[in-house]
């Protein structure tokens, strides 16, 4: 039986990868400001402390800044490392609404390197159906997605 | 046709709250006629109407008439176009750990 999500489905992003490198070389990757800024966004006021705030600066919407608050939930070096995302505003609906959401970084030693496990949880659908589509901007396959539906019959 | 439902058409018809108060309602159970639905939701019955034919045209309800009645049952598979475009979304981290890959070979070579 298919359950039915209403509008407090919450849906998450999972991705598991194994990387060549070792823990100590992707945990510096996932947790220098710096080195942040080279894969991610460069984030602002980063430092890698439980309970620590930053910022990343996208693009603003309606009453939102564009600001995404991040607060650290979880240091364990070499293992796990964990911060809350969020951005928007009640008023916005799709692109620049309300996000409250945590993401979650799990390293393990693996054959040939060291898995990495994302864990981006909290999205509510279909509030935040456009905060996803923010999220691969930049997407060769979005643009053509874009473009598709921008054709299609409405 | 339903079967190729725009994801934005799904979005545009569940961005307004008092219809996406009538799919929830709709939703909740199995199915639910008009006069139930209006006055559960609490505006006109020619409004909810009007929701309805939104939601019928997105692919989110499905309707069976009986008698005098028409009976609206939601169609969990009209959610799909959200749940795909979810999977899209993944794209952002998948992109990111591309450039993580390249990072690292960089940093530790």
């Amino acid at each position: 039986m298919i359950e039915t999500p209403v509008e407090t489905d919450v849906q998450r992003i999972v991705l598991d990868e194994v990387f060549p490198h070792t823990p100590e070389v992707l945990w510096r990757a996932l947790t220098t400001g710096d080195l942040i800024g080279r894969w991610l966004m460069p984030p602002l006021g980063f430092e890698a402390v439980e309970g620590r705030e930053f910022t990343f600066q996208t693009k603003p919407a309606g009453p939102w800044d564009g600001v995404i608050q991040c607060r650290i939930l979880e240091v364990v070096p070499y293992k796990q490392f964990a911060f809350v995302w969020r951005g928007g505003h009640e008023d916005n609906l799709g692109y620049g609404s309300r996000l409250n959401t945590v993401v979650t970084f799990t390293l393990e030693a693996a054959p040939g390197g060291t898995r990495l496990r994302l864990v981006h949880t909290g999205f509510e659908l279909p509030r935040n159906a456009f905060a996803f589509k923010n999220m691969s901007e930049g997407w060769p396959s979005r643009v053509a997605l874009l473009a598709t539906v921008a054709a299609g019959p409405h | 046709m339903l079967e190729v439902v725009a994801v934005d058409t799904v979005m545009r018809a569940l961005a307004d709250p008092t219809r996406r108060a009538v799919y929830e309602r709709i939703a909740a159970g199995d199915e639910v006629t008009v006069v139930e639905l209006t006055r559960a939701v609490g505006v006109t019955q020619g409004a909810v109407s009007q929701h309805l034919k939104s939601l019928r045209l997105a692919g989110l309800v499905a309707d069976r008439a009986q008698g005098r009645n028409v009976y609206y049952r939601a169609r969990p598979e009209g959610l799909a176009p959200l749940i795909d475009w979810m999977d899209h979304y993944g794209a952002f981290w998948r992109e990111r750990f591309a450039s993580l890959r390249t990072l690292l070979k960089e940093i530790d070579s």
